[in-house]
């Protein structure tokens, strides 16, 4: 009986039965040396329908007991089996089928489990197995493991861009505070230039007089020299005439001389006249007198000459020691007068530069104010419509730094003369429309609406486009207005 | 109580489509086994039940193999591992084992489930190079608590050059 399914068995016993029944009924109403017959067949059926009874309670109890397991996989609990079967029961069979049907879901549900949880953690390599699943739990696997290579794909795609979005974050957050840096070593650096500039201004106007005043110091100087050389003339002819004047004084000094002997032998003369001769030796006497004065007063003019002769030998030497003096005055201002020339010169040239220099480094002011604008632009895409940097960029082309340079500060008044000025205007109101339409953009649902993201994207685009145009017109207007100088 | 048999040369092999299927209580003792499984081990149902799995450890076995499966599944984790198990007739088998840890409705663990199925025999081969060299390691330093740190630390060096984890390791095989 071991071979027979468990429902041949029934009908088999049942069969039987029915059989015996038949043949005691047909042994009851047939002749009568039969009764003994009907009644051991009946007995025999009434044992065997016994059997038949026991044998489908147990068949009964025991699918009862799988019909418990079953319900309870029905209900997703597959970790119950059925175990100490017996080899021979008739249910055994039916036992290790249900057993072979939960362990099939057991561990295809297992394995998709153990191999979905580690693709999230995105570990890839393990599959779920599908070696020893069955036909549908087999083909199943094939396709979660599809799913679980997409994932672990996905997985990776999504902390690839996490990744570089944090990193395009971090990029910017410090390029901010790069730029901030660079502004603010512009402005100090403009502020200084500015201050070097007017120096450099005034070094080159100083230049300028002095040149004039040495001009003047050179026709006077010329003019000292020249009165040096004149006075010099006059004080030998000076010299020269004492001279004169000493041989007369000593010619009077020879004729008072000769006048007083004269005199003398007057006086002798007289004397030996007697009285007639009285009155002439008066005159004679007066005469001597009057010698003896004249001697004296030469004698005076002598003295006061070689003074005056002492006065004019040391005037002479004084004017020649001037006239030197002036000569070399002469060459030396007239080498101070050729570097006072050059000086002036280079203080022109280095002032020149230097205010090339103070436009350059305004334009790359406004460009870096520019360029913070336009990365607050890309913060507000991560940081939010409320963040600082929203509010940053909602200044208008006219209220930005650059704005404020270009329609009243420096760069009105600097560039305003210069072809490109006008061309400024217009790229620049572009970046701040498109950067404005932009963030417009960021108050609905952007994160999940691609044509959204791409509408951003293309303002961006637009933005930085104009941006370019904007930055050359900036070194546009420095060129032109130095090449016009 | 079994004993465990003497081991032969003699091999076993899992069908490629079957896998043996087995339930063990918190303490490892079996709870279920399928017919491959009582096919395999050559012991029949009655006595695997009640029975420590470890009746079906192969001497050729490192026992550190053991020691990180349980802190494994203690853990909540699976564990994938090579094994080589012990027939009742001595015979081996080699199986590439999954176990996963079973929970009850309140998420407490109950017991543990594993699937042992076919290992690739390139793979085999690679693993019982390192479990010997494992083996080796446990027995030199006498096969205490000693011959385990030296051959756990021997298998975290082997993973360490290959720069991968147990896991990993064992999925490339």
């Amino acid at each position: 009986m071991k071979s027979l399914s468990l429902g041949s068995r029934v009908h088999l016993l049942i069969g039987l039965c029915l059989t015996l029944l038949l043949l005691a009924g047909w042994a009851a109403s047939g002749s009568r040396p039969l009764p003994t017959l009907a009644w051991s067949l009946g007995g025999a059926c009434v044992l065997l329908l016994g059997l038949a009874l026991y044998t489908a309670h147990r068949i009964l109890t025991a699918l009862d007991r799988l019909t418990g397991h079953l319900k309870a996989a029905a209900a997703g609990n597959l970790e119950s089996r059925i175990t100490g079967i017996k080899a021979g029961a008739a249910t055994g069979e039916l036992a290790w089928a249900i057993n072979d049907l939960l362990d099939q879901q057991e561990a295809y549900f297992r394995e998709v489990y153990s191999a979905f949880e580690h693709a999230t953690r995105g570990q890839t390599f393990r599959l779920a197995m599908d070696q020893g699943l069955h036909g549908a739990f087999k083909e199943a696997m094939v396709r979660v493991n599809i799913s679980v290579e997409s994932l672990g794909q996905v997985q990776m795609m999504a902390l690839k861009e996490k990744l570089i979005s944090r990193l395009t974050d971090l990029n910017s957050g410090n390029l901010l505070i790069n730029l901030k840096s660079i502004q603010e070593y512009l402005m100090n650096m403009t502020q200084e230039m500015s201050i070097v500039g007017q120096l450099s201004k005034e070094t080159a106007q100083d230049a300028e007089a002095s040149r004039a005043t040495i001009e003047v110091l050179v026709v006077d100087l010329n003019r000292v020299a020249e009165m040096a050389v004149a006075s010099d003339t006059q004080v030998r002819l000076l010299h020269e005439k004492s001279d004169e004047i000493h041989q007369i004084v000593q010619v009077i000094t020879e004729v008072a001389d000769r006048t007083n002997l004269l005199a003398l032998n007057a006086a002798i003369e007289a004397a030996h006249a007697g009285d007639a001769g009285k009155g002439f030796a008066v005159v004679a006497e007066e005469v001597r007198t009057l010698s003896e004065n004249t001697k004296d007063a030469a004698a005076s003019i002598a003295k006061t000459l070689q003074t005056f002769g002492q006065a004019t030998t040391q005037m002479i030497s004084d004017s020649e020691q001037v006239k030197a003096l002036a000569e070399g005055s002469r060459s030396a201002v007239a080498e101070f007068r050729t570097r006072v020339l050059k000086f002036s010169g280079s203080a022109t040239t280095s002032f020149t530069q230097m205010s090339r220099a103070q436009d350059l480094s305004f334009a790359t002011l406004v460009k870096v104010d520019h360029f913070l604008y336009k990365q607050n632009g890309y913060r507000v895409i991560h940081q939010g419509t409320t963040s600082p940097e929203a509010r940053a960029v909602q200044a208008d082309h006219r209220s930005c730094r650059l704005g404020t340079w270009y329609y009243e500060g420096q760069g009105a008044e600097l560039f305003s003369h210069v072809p490109s000025y006008v061309r400024l205007e217009a790229p620049h109101a572009d970046v701040h429309r498109n950067i404005h339409e932009a963030v417009a953009q960021l108050s609905g649902a952007w994160e999940r609406n691609p044509a959204t993201q791409s509408l951003i994207y293309a303002h961006f685009e637009a933005a930085e486009r104009a941006s370019e145009t904007v930055m050359t017109t900036i070194d546009r207007m420095v060129e032109e207005r130095h090449r016009q100088g | 109580m079994l004993k465990r048999p003497l081991p032969t040369q003699q091999e076993r092999v899992l069908g490629e489509d079957d896998f043996i299927v087995s339930k063990t209580d918190l303490k490892g003792i079996i709870t279920y086994g399928n017919r491959h499984f009582i096919q395999m081990s050559g012991y029949s149902e009655r006595e695997l039940l009640g029975t420590p799995h470890s009746i079906l450890r192969h001497p050729d076995m490192p026992r550190v193999v053991f020691r990180l499966l349980w802190d494994t599944i203690q853990a909540k984790r699976e564990i994938c591992a090579y094994v080589k198990n012990l027939a009742k007739d001595g015979s081996f088998y080699w199986v590439f084992a999954n176990i996963t840890p079973s929970f009850d409705r309140a998420g407490d663990l109950i017991g543990y489930y594993s699937v042992r199925r076919k290992p690739r025999a390139e793979a085999v081969a690679s693993i019982a190079q390192i479990y010997q060299a494992l083996l080796a390691e446990e027995r030199k330093a006498g096969d205490g608590q000693e011959g385990m740190k030296a051959s756990l630390a021997l298998l975290n060096q082997t993973l360490e050059r290959k720069g991968i984890s147990y896991e990993e390791f064992v999925f490339g095989l």
